[in-house]
């Protein structure tokens, strides 16, 4: 439990801080934010939680992307992690729609969450029918798919950028300069998280932690790919079995997973989903 | 582009640019080439017993080799274990007490350093790579990151060639990116359950029948993915 807490108490500070300059001007939005706030003071939480030593990497960041969707009043969002290789891989998506965008922003080379993260800085409030000189492919495909508008938040800690954080929403709006900072402490926190708040940030355990961190996405995949199988289930049928298990049971879900694929744990065994 | 974007492409490149017959022991040289350092190998094990080594470069690392195989310790033993990269870059310092009955032997051997990478794909794990260098020092940060995306490649290319795959092949598909796409490893996953295979063997079928059918590797997964291909049907046809 060494510093459990520490630093993210200092970022929820200076978000709290930061957004109250930025709704000192918005004030009649502080008012109906009563509820936001406690989600989005809820998610910083859960999130300094997994500043310990067995911190469930799939799980948080899956939590987070949950939980953007509900403070932002989005359609979906979504993380990208940088793996060693240099390219950026997708780490979890709130919805199969979004995860089929972002792969395809990823073949194609071209998008908001691209951009986000080889210049480091966000890139919001894209309205994707204005945006088609700049990603003609990305946006006709996310049009497709039904998305409206995009944000990317980089993902970085001291100069170095790891991935972005992407809100996708299906109907044309605007973050809030509010909305952005808030945005921007929960992927402070989730890459701090990411990085174990490693206090000299040695570029090899950078690439350490996230190559582990890509790895744990791909043993979920394989368990997935078993509990679907084993189960008849879709793909998110699977995971959210896999989800609910680990929590039954308050286990790791890459461990959980891993007993799955490994075999030490029977498929049939996981809890079935109440429906 | 960052300078990282060509890591993949560059250990690609020496993988390829060898003749159509090349083996492990080309994937043992590019190993040492790309990540700069004065040997390498590649050591098979599961559930925590050594298997065998797929290559080594020279002397030096076949001894790396053949002593953990004996022992049961050092750093690709270590790696394999924790699913971690371990380095000694002082070998033949006093604090060096990780492994004591292996040290003294490598380090008469001539090696100065050692690294090493587990091997594996998600929860499949397959053994270490090892890395030596003559002189003591650690891993510059840009080695160590060749040496990550280093031992991902290796690992593809291990299952890719217990699938009889040609090197030429695998390097191929691994520079259009289609080895790290999710949908493989979740079809890995749904062909383990149709096979009543472990995933590593499952992998191994996939990567096989995309060989066979001259078929990308993720297109295969696809189809499986979506239903339309199953493992345990001799027709290999879709059957719903």
């Amino acid at each position: 439990m060494r510093q459990r807490g520490v630093l993210p108490r200092a970022i929820i500070t200076s978000a709290q801080a930061a957004r109250r300059e930025a709704t000192g001007t918005l004030r009649e939005e502080v008012e109906v934010d009563v509820t936001r706030e406690a989600v989005l003071a809820r998610t910083m939480v859960e999130l300094a939680d997994t500043l310990v030593d067995d911190f469930d990497i799939v799980e948080s960041l899956t939590t987070l992307a949950d939980r953007c969707v509900e403070v932002f009043d989005i359609s979906a969002a979504g993380i990208m992690l940088v793996a060693p290789e240099g390219d950026l891989r997708v780490m979890t998506s709130s919805s199969e729609a979004m995860r089929v965008v972002e792969v395809f922003e990823l073949q194609a080379q071209e998008g908001p969450c691209l951009d986000c993260y080889r210049s480091g800085r966000p890139v919001v409030n894209q309205d994707l029918a204005t945006v088609n000189g700049r990603w003609p492919r990305f946006s006709a495909v996310a049009m497709q798919a039904g998305f409206r508008a995009t944000d990317a938040i980089p993902m970085r800690l001291r100069g170095q950028v790891i991935g972005a954080l992407n809100l996708f929403r299906s109907e044309v709006g605007s973050l809030t300069e509010a909305d952005v900072l808030s945005a921007q402490a929960l992927a402070d926190v989730a890459t701090i998280a990411i990085l174990q708040h490693r206090s000299a940030l040695d570029v090899r355990l950078v690439n350490e932690q996230l190559s582990q961190a890509l790895n744990s996405r791909i043993v979920i995949e394989q368990a997935k790919g078993m509990i679907s199988e084993q189960g008849q289930l879709d793909l998110q049928q699977a995971f959210a079995r896999l989800r609910n298990h680990a929590r039954n049971h308050n286990v790791r879900l890459v461990e959980l997973a891993a007993a799955v694929v490994g075999g030490t744990l029977r498929v049939d065994s996981l809890d079935v989903l109440q429906t | 582009m960052t300078a990282t974007d060509d890591r993949l492409a560059r250990i690609l490149r020496l993988l390829s640019s060898d003749d159509a017959t090349a083996g492990t022991d080309r994937l043992c040289a590019v190993c040492a080439e790309a990540t700069n350092v004065s040997g390498a190998g590649i050591m098979l094990m599961s559930s925590d017993v050594t298997q065998g080594s797929v290559c080594t470069t020279d002397q030096v690392s076949a001894l790396i080799e053949e002593l953990q195989y004996t022992l049961g310790e050092g750093p690709s033993v270590d790696a394999y274990q924790t699913h971690r990269p371990v380095a000694a870059p002082a070998l033949a310092a006093s604090e060096e007490v990780r492994w004591p009955a292996f040290t003294p032997a490598v380090v008469a051997a001539g090696a100065g350093a050692l690294f090493g990478f587990p091997l594996g794909i998600g929860a499949i794990r397959l053994g270490a790579l090892n890395l030596y260098r003559d002189r003591p020092g650690p891993l510059t940060p840009d080695q160590h990151s060749d040496a990550l995306v280093m031992a991902n490649v290796a690992a593809r290319v291990v299952i890719g060639m217990q699938a009889d795959a040609p090197l030429g092949t695998i390097a191929v598909e691994l520079e259009r990116g289609a080895d790290f796409q999710l949908v493989v490893h979740q079809a890995a996953g749904m062909v383990a359950v149709q096979l009543d295979v472990n995933v590593t063997e499952a992998l191994v079928r996939l990567r096989a029948r995309a060989f066979a059918d001259e078929r990308r590797l993720a297109d295969v997964a696809t189809a499986v993915v979506e239903r339309r291909l199953r493992f345990d049907d001799h027709a290999g046809e879709a059957r719903s």
